[in-house]
């Protein structure tokens, strides 16, 4: 590929955890690779993310490994040795290949990671087209970090539950206060036709944006996937979500005649500042 | 009512102070004042007094409360200090003191103190009750709030839910209600406040429960620091009898501190796609390595179906830890406090409501 490329930054962000922050990073990730790219999921949702959990992978190194190896000015510290890949194929002849950015092993290790390193490390990962990152639900400062940093925020909501929706409208209200610009932040709404109090159109008029992509509700398939330890597209490839999920990777590569292209993050050089700051 | 008062007082200036402000009183006789233990214990007796203004600015005076408790036991003891020193107030509500009031005050103050006090219930120190998460969308905040109105129903003591999620608001939805003051306000005031002047910063939701709001921006919690919102929490124990605290999800410095400072700390998670088990797991762990030797840290899990002592065993040998509650999936609850209708649609006789009646009587019995 041409000097210059980055990587396109997908976070993953919602103001409620427990509303399939996971359950999309995992599957937008395996859509994405599905297509071909190159892709690195990391889990910043460092005290309780699922990521390894779900993929029934045992990391060997994790990012708290990576921090230790930033912290010691390791010389020839390269990102891609603290990676685990995840790999899988059916019989069909289907097969993905992604890379994982593990979280810490242990509450404590999560407690100790740095913003900054984060920063750096997300900022290492241009090896691939697109990083898609899981991140925990507060507005948090490495969460503002990395939505600083990402080209997208998707930016998901179960409405179900008047708290919630309460709470999904104040964080889209921050994060426009936070000046992220409103074509980056793309409103994507889980379990959208559960059976529920409270409609998405109704959400829609709230927040005062339209959703940008519709996931179905489909526990069954969820709680098969992630027992079977496999993405949507080998537990559920015929469900509606396995194919929801396809559309929203689509959505993002450009594919899909709808949806806008994605912005390209321009270099604005911190990259080196911040490896000045945080180093010397 | 005519106190009969006797002032305790080191500080000969000040109890002059005080006598001559209290006669001037219509509602107050001042029948002697001390500046000793001894004399005001042996003495007082034969004044037959009704209420006592003893100085804990003296470390020995604080030290004789519970004689006077004990030997006066029909007499409201109040504690006078010159500012709020939170030590000094909890040891005096150890002591069983009726309450803790700043120099100088009004006789008019004597008797709201009084009236916060006798409000509040018994003269005991605060049930400081944390509800902390993993993850968010456990059922942690239902709980606290369901535990709370059934408390404030069966003791009829007064009740604070205490709303520490700083960044995302749900207590004012469940009640309906826009409260005035929020804990950013509380936290940034707190240390001009006394028990009088902050009880007006928690909201009436109904008799004898209050709550503590957070705020509706989520940046707002930054101004929040764990240090003046623990003095909150130790205030608010002079204003209420029982404080129930719904903690931010995760482990973060409110959350543990908070939790800390509790005498009853819930872990709350709900069963979703199993991987819950694994989310207490670590959080018992961490508890296990960082907590005091002596504090017990109680797991609940709800929507735990089917609702058996056969699941709960099964999660206790996944969880490798005792599980102290489970509760069903309660659908109706859902619409009820969606619809900020938690105070009057309650599904009775449910399972439900049945372990968190259970659940509310093992804390005031003192068995939790």
């Amino acid at each position: 590929m041409a000097e210059g490329r980055n990587s396109i930054i997908i976070s993953i962000f919602s103001t409620s955890s427990g509303n399939g922050k996971t359950v999309t990073a995992i599957n937008l990730a395996a859509g994405l690779a599905n297509e071909g790219y190159a892709v690195c999921l990391v889990d910043l949702d460092l005290q309780f993310g699922d990521v390894t959990n779900y993929l029934k992978l045992e990391p060997q190194y994790t990012i708290t490994d990576a921090q230790v190896a930033l912290e010691n000015k390791d010389p020839n510290f390269d990102v891609r040795k603290f990676l685990t890949t995840y790999k899988h194929s059916n019989d069909k002849g289907n097969s993905i290949e992604f890379s994982v950015l593990a979280r810490p092993p242990f509450i404590f290790d999560a407690y100790r990671i740095e913003v900054p390193v984060v920063e750096y490390i997300i900022n290492s990962l241009k090896y691939f087209d697109f990083v898609v990152v899981d991140l925990n639900a507060a507005f948090s400062a490495l969460n503002l970090a990395v939505l600083d940093v990402s080209t997208i925020i998707n930016y998901l909501g179960v409405v179900d539950f008047l708290p919630s929706v309460k709470n999904f409208k104040i964080g889209y209200d921050t994060l426009i206060r936070f000046e992220y610009e409103e074509s980056k932040i793309r409103l994507v709404e889980n379990r959208s036709n559960s059976q529920k109090l409270i409609s998405g159109n109704d959400v829609e008029r709230l927040v005062g944006e339209k959703f940008f992509h519709r996931l179905p509700n489909d526990f069954r398939s969820v709680s098969q996937s992630v027992r079977e330890g496999l993405p949507l597209m080998f537990a559920a490839p015929d469900s509606a979500l396995a194919k929801s999920f396809a559309e929203l990777a689509e959505e993002y590569t450009g594919k899909s005649k709808t949806a806008p292209p994605p912005v390209i993050k321009e270099e604005k050089g911190f990259f080196s500042k911040l490896f000045g700051k945080f180093f010397n | 009512m005519n106190y009969r008062t006797i002032i305790v007082e080191t500080n000969r200036r000040i109890a002059e102070t005080i006598s001559s402000t209290l006669k001037k009183a219509p509602d107050f006789e001042v029948l002697s004042t001390y500046d000793n233990a001894d004399s005001a214990l042996g003495q007082s007796h034969i004044y037959n007094p009704n209420l006592f203004l003893i100085d804990v600015d003296n470390p020995d005076l604080l030290q004789m409360l519970p004689a006077f408790v004990d030997l006066f036991p029909n007499a409201t003891i109040l504690a006078t200090m010159s500012n709020w020193n939170a030590d000094i107030a909890y040891k005096a509500q150890k002591s069983l003191v009726a309450g803790c009031i700043i120099k100088p005050f009004k006789p008019e103050e004597i008797i709201d103190t009084i009236n916060l006090y006798a409000r509040r219930g018994k003269p005991e120190p605060s049930r400081i009750i944390s509800f902390f998460s993993p993850k968010g969308r456990s059922g942690r905040t239902t709980l606290a709030a369901l535990l709370a109105l059934d408390i404030a129903k069966k003791t009829k003591e007064s009740v604070a839910l205490i709303d520490a999620d700083l960044q995302f608001v749900d207590l004012p939805i469940f009640f309906d209600i826009e409260p005035r003051h929020t804990i950013v306000d509380a936290s940034h005031d707190i240390r001009l406040l006394t028990p009088n002047t902050f009880a007006p910063y928690f909201h009436e939701i109904t008799d004898n429960l209050y709550i503590l709001s957070s705020p509706d921006r989520p940046e707002y919690a930054e101004l929040v620091e764990t240090k003046s919102l623990i003095e909150v929490v130790r205030m608010a124990g002079h204003v209420f009898r029982y404080l129930l605290i719904d903690l931010p999800a995760g482990f973060n410095p409110i959350s543990l501190e908070v939790s800390n400072f509790a005498d009853t700390n819930f872990v709350v998670a709900m069963i979703n796609t199993g991987l819950e088990i694994e989310h207490m797991r670590r959080t018992l762990d961490m508890f296990r390595e960082r907590r005091k030797k002596n504090k017990i840290d109680y797991p609940i899990f709800t929507r735990v179906n089917p609702c058996t002592d056969e699941e709960r065993a099964k999660l206790e040998l996944q969880l490798g830890y005792p599980v102290s509650v489970i509760f069903p999936n309660e659908y109706n609850l859902v619409s009820v406090a969606n619809s900020g209708r938690i105070l009057y649609g309650l599904p009775k006789d449910t399972v439900m409501m049945k372990t968190i009646d259970s659940l509310a009587n093992r804390i005031i019995s003192g068995g939790l």
